[in-house]
């Protein structure tokens, strides 16, 4: 059985082609030398000239689970998912889900546009639009039932109600926790009132989402990996936003005011 | 913050209220193992569970399967719609076995 830990790398990759472009860029991860440049602007044009998602399996010799790599085309730009498993599967036979599977409905969550990958510049609008009704720093998990408490309070006055309440301050746990265990420890969540949503913003500046931690063997009284955590913030948010990279993690929740 | 009460009996039952998140791993663990004590089961009431996030779930889920491979396992029971959906939704059924909850 493979050690995910100890072996190579599982990862995700997010790469962004805009129309009229010859390469390339990264949005989560880097370039690396040897990428098909070529190959992913061909594909990525295709994606977006038929309007189609696309997702490709790149198999490995030593690898029954393919790696993958998916296009999804998004306006004037193309996202380009890059899903590899290095030969990794499942993990340890723990109550872990499939890490594999975590990525996979990663990718499904960007492709149904439940989920947008942010670069600099969309971070910088999105976290600005609309205005601030609540903020708190968060160092400790006190301080996030502080902040849950004040969101809730929040929705409540806008007419949400009980189970949707209770459904999006269990994401903005989520999210903080990540922040505590894998964000460096402490950040920001600010909720911002928009036009037709409200939104809450959870920034850290933590190392990065790092995929691996999310499969780490469970520890006797810890936690659970992340995983979990963000299948709950796909299920439950009607938008996700991500920006992750070696100088922190946004995350941007909403929740919708007008239908 | 969770609160636990312990009523002890044939069949000891801790009673959980408050939130189960990052914080309760020591709560929960320290009431289960003194309610364990020459017991063949323990009962976990969540009929006050106000909130759970996957924190919480993984350390009951993690709990579960130790104290079934102790020999002592556990049950839950007043599992409000909340907490069954994060439950259902993480498949904890699945992972710690249908027998752990009383309808």
């Amino acid at each position: 059985m493979v050690d995910a830990a100890a072996g190579s790398p599982v990862s995700l990759q997010v790469y962004r082609y805009t129309q009229g472009d010859s390469v390339v860029r990264p949005v989560i991860g880097e370039i690396e030398d040897d990428l098909p440049q070529e190959e992913l602007v061909a594909h990525a044009s295709e994606a977006l000239t038929s309007g189609t998602f696309m997702c490709f399996a790149v198999s490995q010799a030593d690898d029954f689970v393919a790696d993958e790599l998916c296009f999804v085309p998004q306006d004037d730009h193309c996202d380009i998912l890059s899903i590899r498993t290095n030969g990794w599967q499942r993990h340890h036979g723990d109550h872990r889900r499939s890490l594999v599977e975590i990525l996979n409905n990663l990718a499904a969550a960007v492709a149904c546009g439940k989920l947008r990958v942010l670069d600099a510049d969309q971070v910088a609008a999105e976290t600005a639009a609309g205005e601030q009704v609540l903020h708190f720093d968060i160092r400790q998990s006190a301080e996030l039932t502080t902040a849950r408490e004040a969101v809730d309070d929040v929705l409540r006055e806008a007419g949400f109600d009980d189970a949707t309440r209770k459904r999006t301050t269990l994401c903005i746990s989520e999210a903080v926790t990540n922040m505590l265990l894998h964000g460096g420890g402490h950040g920001g969540m600010t909720l911002r009132r928009l036009e037709d949503r409200l939104r809450v913003v959870v920034a850290d500046h933590g190392p990065g989402l790092n995929f691996l931690n999310w499969i780490e063997p469970p520890k006797a009284k810890g936690p659970a990996s992340m995983g979990y955590g963000f299948k709950i913030i796909l299920d439950y948010l009607d938008a996700v936003g991500l920006s992750t990279g070696p100088s922190g993690t946004t995350l941007l929740l909403d929740r919708m005011t007008t239908t | 913050m969770l609160q636990t009460t312990i009523a002890q009996g044939p069949a000891p039952t801790v009673f959980l209220a408050g939130e189960m998140d990052l914080d309760c791993a020591d709560t929960l663990r320290e009431a289960v193992a003194e309610a364990a004590r020459g017991a063949q089961m323990v009962v976990l009431d969540f009929a006050g569970v106000e909130f759970i996030d996957s924190s919480g779930t993984g350390i009951f889920v993690r709990l579960c399967l130790d104290m079934k491979s102790q020999g002592t396992p556990l049950l839950a029971r007043n599992l409000s719609p909340a907490v069954r959906g994060v439950f259902e939704m993480l498949r904890v059924p699945e992972l710690v076995g249908e027998d752990v909850f009383q309808s």
